[in-house]
């Protein structure tokens, strides 16, 4: 496969600011890939350096093999979807989707017949006379689409597009730019602050902090395996729990600072008398019968969304534990959870690294 | 950065900085990367920026020095093409305030400004509180009190100059009638009103400006606060004092210091009601400051009150500045 | 009270309220059209008994006032084009930036835009008649205008350029635009309203300006209406009916434009001046 995208050793400095530090991140052609973060973390930054609308202060940025570094964004070939859509208010649908095709003085009748085409696929055919203000956010989002599709770029980029939807429409747009981005066998990149999205959408998810790529990698290998307690918290929903632990002297076990009972096996040899920070995901504590399981804990409050139950211990360290069995809970009950030595993830306790 | 590629946000507030090591070297000879930076980059804006300043350096800057060096120098109609006059010092400055005229002109200044900014915004103030109550045709018809803004400053004081008028004056006539006075007040030619001539017509003149902006103000404060006075129990008059009066602060003195500025602009209205006279009583500053360079032809006395007037108009816009600063920011 | 009859109200009294303060522009109206006794009348007619429609021809004739409006035409015209031309790359500029550069930039231009005419015009006319422009009267006047009303200018375009989003014109530039491109394509026609406005407002300005022309423009051929006015009106003038008449032919299309364009002018000088 081919490298379509590119980057190493990138910094951005605003002046004393350093907004990327040492970014290394090659995309292949034709893969799908999140930046997520949560906000300031560079995300957006990074991928306005890759449009050319940032200049990046040191480093090396290639798309198709070629550097790009100062490269002018009309000669990069790259399309962009932004955050509020940016169509030209003063251009019907029609010219909005051939701008780009105008100014690289393609024929107006070639013009005209690819919006035709793209259209088709987007479903906009009968709104191509429109102008954006008459139209609605969904069908606003497509233009905004399809004027990227038209041009066969090398890459498209994706600035939180789906951020100004609501939500029923965002879970089906999401579908949908996953299905054109396989059907145009397409390279893109897309930034979001909803891990959700960056999970469900990607091939590949690049999860940023502070200017700093924390871990890339397929949404599972982050989900099973996250480098840090950063990507552990971020990935996943209801959070991850983090436990106070200590290795017990065996090095086989784990003393937990919560509930009654504190000693969970561990599936793995680690130093005697190490302090760390045990990682427990909600949905992986389940319920026992009483006296079978390793926590006792009492209930703080129960959230319930319909499918799911959510249950917050009154611990001093909070627990979260998920629970789609209907299971009659009330604030002041104690239940037994117990959880697989597989499912528990350990962190360092000072620098927060996978252990 | 000449050379950089387009960067048009700086967003962080501070400009990109010159980055060290950068690998990539430019090979592009000089012409071609000048072009292209003006195409695609920084250089555009340096372009588009660059005329117009250089422009307003030449043709307002220039001449505020001028102004500065021409009040320290002897001028007259011999001396005035050339550039190195005779030094004099502060001579003009101690000459201008030995003159018997130069008190009293100062103070109908202070007057003028006084006079006008407090009847402009006073009256503006009141109708736009008035125009507040949303009514229909509300704004077209508050837009229509600025027809006397965008009047010639020559014509208002025409006209202002007719109904002022001693013996058939439009005024007097209105006076009289209402038994305001019992004879015709001369107010052109009285010395003791014709600095009040002006000031008249001046308040007429602004008053809307003063309403539209406060208009504006207005309005910028959210409907809700005054949901939420009124149900904690403010009546009216509580609600303009603690709410309204407040939330107008920044916009009042913007309004102000735009006042001052736009009063001791006023030069159309003297020339045509007045001419500063009778015998200077109805004389300010800016348009002495004319009459010595263009009537009596002492170029330098006419300098010297200027550079004395632009110091003030500075200082109040400096006010103004400030007061509008968080929105000048953005 | 019922809300339409409350509204009625208001508008009465808002009604009233125009009219006095209209009042002078009124009178300006009535007098043109008065004979020269009926001028004098005691008490005033608040009517003309019999409207004297030939004041106009006979003061156009007399005065000269077709050559005196071509040259506030020219002069107004002049200065807008050079405004314009000047101006509006220069708010684009300082709209577009955040930083200390702009500030200081802005700042300047405000102060530019305070310094009173009549404080100027002494170093302007000594600097203008050393490099000779004084030979050519209207275009020193127009020069001097737009030094002036430049900066008023650039403060509403601004305003203009910041409504436009900035994510257009990035999505020009990543749609295939140059930097002069996008700024053409995109920002020129979407601001295209708010300089128009502007551009209206500096020319009615310029087309009643007083201190620069009087001062500059010696020759009776060149100068513009407000010159002519001034002129016109000597200290112990009784011709009122025939200076009403030369006012209205004068003030009355800028009136025009202004009802015409009334909302967008209003909403243009509040979003510079203090927004």
């Amino acid at each position: 496969m081919t490298k379509q995208i590119e980057l190493s050793g990138v910094n951005k400095y605003y002046g004393a600011y350093h907004a990327l530090k040492n970014i290394n991140l090659s995309i292949e052609k034709g893969t799908f890939v999140a930046l997520v973060g949560p906000s300031g973390c560079g995300k957006s930054t990074l991928l306005r350096s890759l449009a050319g609308l940032e200049s990046i202060s040191t480093g090396d940025l290639k798309i198709a093999g070629e550097l790009m570094n100062k490269v002018p964004p009309r000669k990069r070939d790259i399309a962009m979807v932004f955050q509020s859509y940016a169509l030209y208010p003063h251009m019907t649908v029609e010219q909005n989707l051939t701008y780009s095709l105008r100014i690289r003085g393609v024929a107006k009748a070639e013009a005209k017949k690819a919006a035709e085409e793209v259209a088709a696929t987007t479903g906009l055919s009968h709104l191509l006379g429109r102008y954006p203000r008459e139209l609605s956010g969904g069908q606003r989002q497509r233009v905004a689409m399809s004027r990227a599709i038209i041009r066969h770029p090398k890459a498209f980029l994706f600035d939180e597009p789906l951020s100004n939807l609501d939500a029923a429409l965002r879970v089906h747009m999401r579908k949908e730019i996953r299905t054109l981005h396989d059907r145009l066998h397409a390279t893109s990149v897309y930034v979001t602050h909803d891990q959700i999205e960056a999970m469900t959408m990607a091939d590949h998810v690049v999860v940023m902090k502070d200017g700093v790529i924390e871990q890339q990698g397929a949404p599972l290998e982050l989900y099973d395996r996250p480098a840090n307690k950063f990507v552990a918290g971020f990935i996943g929903s209801p959070a991850m729990n983090f436990v106070p632990a200590t290795v017990g002297e065996d090095g086989r076990s784990l003393a937990v600072d919560i509930g009654e009972k504190q000693t969970i096996a561990l599936d793995r040899q680690l130093q005697p008398g190490r302090k760390v920070t045990a990682g427990l995901r909600p949905e992986h504590l389940h319920f026992v019968e009483p006296g079978q399981g390793v926590f006792r804990l009492p209930v703080g409050i129960v959230e319930t969304t319909g499918s799911a139950t959510y249950i917050t211990t009154s611990t001093a360290t909070e627990v979260t534990v998920v629970d789609t069995t209907r299971r009659p809970v009330g604030a002041g009950d104690v239940i037994d959870v117990s959880i697989r030595p597989a499912d528990v993830h350990i962190f360092d306790a000072e620098t927060g690294l996978r252990v | 950065m000449a050379d950089a590629p387009s960067s048009i946000s700086s967003r962080k507030g501070v400009p990109a900085a010159q980055a060290p090591g950068n690998p990539v070297r430019d090979v592009r000879g000089p012409i071609k990367r000048l072009y292209s930076s003006v195409r695609d980059g920084r250089g555009f804006d340096i372009v588009l920026v660059a005329f117009p300043l250089g422009f307003l350096f030449l043709m307002a800057g220039l001449p505020l020095l001028y102004n500065v060096l021409m009040s320290f120098q002897e001028v007259d109609m011999f001396s005035l093409g050339t550039l190195m006059r005779p030094f004099v010092g502060l001579k003009n400055y101690r000459d201008l305030f030995a003159q018997p005229e130069t008190l009293p002109i100062l103070a109908n200044t202070a007057i003028f400004v006084a006079g006008s900014i407090a009847g402009q915004f006073l009256i503006g103030f009141g109708l736009a509180l008035f125009f507040w109550v949303n009514f229909p045709g509300a704004s077209w018809l508050r837009g229509l009190f600025l027809v006397s803004w965008v009047m010639p400053g020559l014509v208002v004081g025409a006209i202002w100059n007719w109904i002022l008028s001693g013996d058939f004056g439009v005024l007097n006539f209105v006076l009289r009638e209402g038994g305001v006075i019992s004879g015709n007040i001369f107010w052109r030619s009285d010395p003791n009103y014709s600095l009040y001539a002006v000031i008249l017509a001046n308040i007429w003149l602004g008053t809307a400006f003063n309403m539209i902006l406060l208009s504006v103000g207005l309005s910028a404060i959210p409907a809700d606060l005054y949901e939420a006075a009124e149900l904690d129990g403010a009546n009216a008059w509580q609600r303009f004092w603690t709410i309204t009066l407040p939330m107008m602060r920044s916009t009042i003195g913007a309004i102000i210091a735009l006042g001052l500025i736009f009063t001791l602009q006023q030069f159309d209205l003297f020339a045509a009601i007045t001419s500063g006279g009778p015998n200077n009583s109805s004389n300010v500053t800016q348009y002495w400051a004319w009459e010595q360079s263009f009537r009596q032809y002492d170029f330098a006395k006419g300098a010297t009150i200027s550079v004395l007037m632009i110091i003030f108009v500075m200082i109040a816009s400096v006010v103004y500045v400030r007061s509008t600063r968080h929105e000048v920011r953005g | 009270m019922t809300e339409t009859n409350r509204n009625r109200l208001m508008l009465l009294i808002a009604l009233v309220m125009a009219a006095i303060y209209l009042f002078p522009l009124y009178w300006m109206y009535i007098t043109a059209l008065k004979s020269g006794s009926e001028m004098f009348a005691t008490p005033p007619t608040f009517w003309p008994s019999v409207p004297q429609w030939s004041t106009y021809a006979f003061v156009w004739e007399s005065r000269g006032m077709g050559r005196y409006l071509w040259n506030s035409l020219v002069i107004a015209s002049g200065a807008v084009v050079l405004i314009t031309v000047l101006g509006v790359g220069c708010a684009y500029v300082l709209a577009r930036y955040r930083n200390g550069w702009v500030d200081v930039g802005l700042f300047l231009i405000l102060m530019l835009q305070v310094l009173p005419a009549s404080l100027m015009i002494t170093p302007i006319f000594v600097g203008f008649s050393q490099l000779g422009m004084l030979d050519y009267p209207r275009l020193a006047v127009i020069i001097a205008i737009a030094a002036k009303s430049m900066p008023f200018f650039v403060v509403l375009v601004r305003a203009t350029f910041m409504a436009v989003p900035m994510e257009l014109e990035e999505a020009a530039l990543v749609d295939g635009n140059s930097r002069v491109g996008a700024f053409f394509h995109i920002v020129l026609p979407l601001a295209r309203n708010g300089i128009l406005v502007s551009a209206i407002l500096i020319f009615m300005q310029a087309f009643g300006e007083f201190v620069y022309s009087k001062s500059i423009i010696q020759d009776i051929e060149l100068q513009p209406a407000s010159v002519g006015l001034n002129s016109f009106m000597g200290p112990n003038t009784n011709e009122w009916n025939n200076i009403m008449a030369y006012a209205t032919i004068y003030v009355t299309p800028i009136l025009a434009i202004f009802v015409l364009l009334q909302r967008r002018i209003v909403s243009g000088l509040t979003s510079g001046a203090i927004k």
